[in-house]
């Protein structure tokens, strides 16, 4: 299962939804701004998610043909693994 | 020797030693009571962590930082900055350390004279109070000690670059918020995260944010007054 660490801190500041992380686990000291749709993927992620419940929030959330969403998530999910957000 | 001061509006207790307690001496109050913060130092371990840094820096460091997290309780942020007052309002440029913000303020005084006075030249406190951003001159100053122990409404903030010409425009956006988050503390607990996110928010509301690439040619300082004082525009 894909899921992020803890302790990262949501916000809308300015219009944009930015994510900081907290807490000593997560070596990363700048700040990510969620777009809507990545956003939908962080909800789902910070709960827990497999890449195909991922697709199937996207499906559900956006009119976006399945390829499309497939192709969203494998870049969202690879993104977070490089910057070692994932449990 | 433990002392009250007031700083930044707040009562606050603090026992210190060396340049932290010079700088300090302007903020000492006669008041009594309870204090809203207590600063415990935590200059050994500091200089645990950084042992190249001084007994009196570690003390300076240490002191500052526990002020400026406990600030935030009262809706009240640091931003990183060289703050100039003119005309009843403060200007505060910020930038990475070495970018010239102290160059950039300097200028001002140059150009305009008695008009504009250095509220605090590294560390300025924001406070949200009554729904409007005041900033104010603490004891964390920077290397200089320049600073005033006074409030002033906060005019703008300014996010300088340096450059061949001075060019200034508003800033928004994604970019904004991450220059003025990269120039404040961030807290590694969540609770003060969000309150420290949340103040950010209110303040990119309320106050204009600019961005200026600067030489160091006194016009710089016209260049950067015209725009954030509104003294460019015909109305």
């Amino acid at each position: 299962m894909l899921k992020l660490k803890d302790g990262f801190v949501l916000k809308e500041i300015a219009g944009k939804c930015v994510a900081v992380p907290t807490g000593s686990d997560i070596d990363f000291n700048g700040m990510i701004t969620l777009n809507p749709t990545a956003k939908t993927l962080w909800d789902c992620l910070a709960q827990g998610a497999e890449m195909e419940d991922l697709v199937a929030a996207l499906l559900a959330a956006y009119d976006v043909e399945e390829e499309t969403a497939v192709a969203h998530v494998a870049d969202f999910v690879e993104k977070l693994k490089g910057l070692n957000f994932l449990v | 020797m433990t002392q009250l001061y007031r700083i930044a509006g707040l009562m606050v207790q603090m026992e210190s030693f060396g340049r932290t307690v010079e700088q300090a001496k302007p903020y000492l109050t006669e008041e009594t009571g309870e204090p809203d913060i207590v600063i415990h130092s935590q200059w050994q371990n500091l200089q645990k962590m950084a042992p190249h840094l001084s007994e009196d820096s570690c003390e300076y460091l240490s002191t500052g930082s526990s002020f400026y997290r406990q600030l935030l309780e009262y809706d009240g942020m640091l931003l990183h900055a060289s703050a100039v007052v003119m005309d009843g309002r403060a200007y505060l440029f910020s930038a990475p350390c070495g970018t010239g913000k102290s160059t950039h303020t300097k200028l001002w005084l140059q150009v305009f004279g008695e008009r504009a006075q250095i509220l605090n030249d590294d560390k300025p406190a924001l406070r949200l109070e009554e729904g409007s951003f005041y900033a104010y001159g603490t004891p964390w100053s920077g290397k200089h000690d320049v600073s005033l122990n006074v409030r002033v409404p906060v005019g703008g903030i300014c996010v300088l670059q340096r450059g061949e010409e001075n060019r200034i425009e508003p800033y928004s956006g994604t970019m904004a918020i991450y220059d003025i988050l990269a120039q404040t503390v961030r807290s590694k607990n969540p609770a003060m995260m969000e309150k420290l996110l949340t103040l950010m928010g209110i303040l990119l509301e309320k106050v204009p944010v600019w961005r200026m690439e600067c030489n160091m040619d006194p016009s710089a300082a016209q260049v950067s007054y015209a725009a954030m004082s509104g003294k460019d525009r015909i109305c």
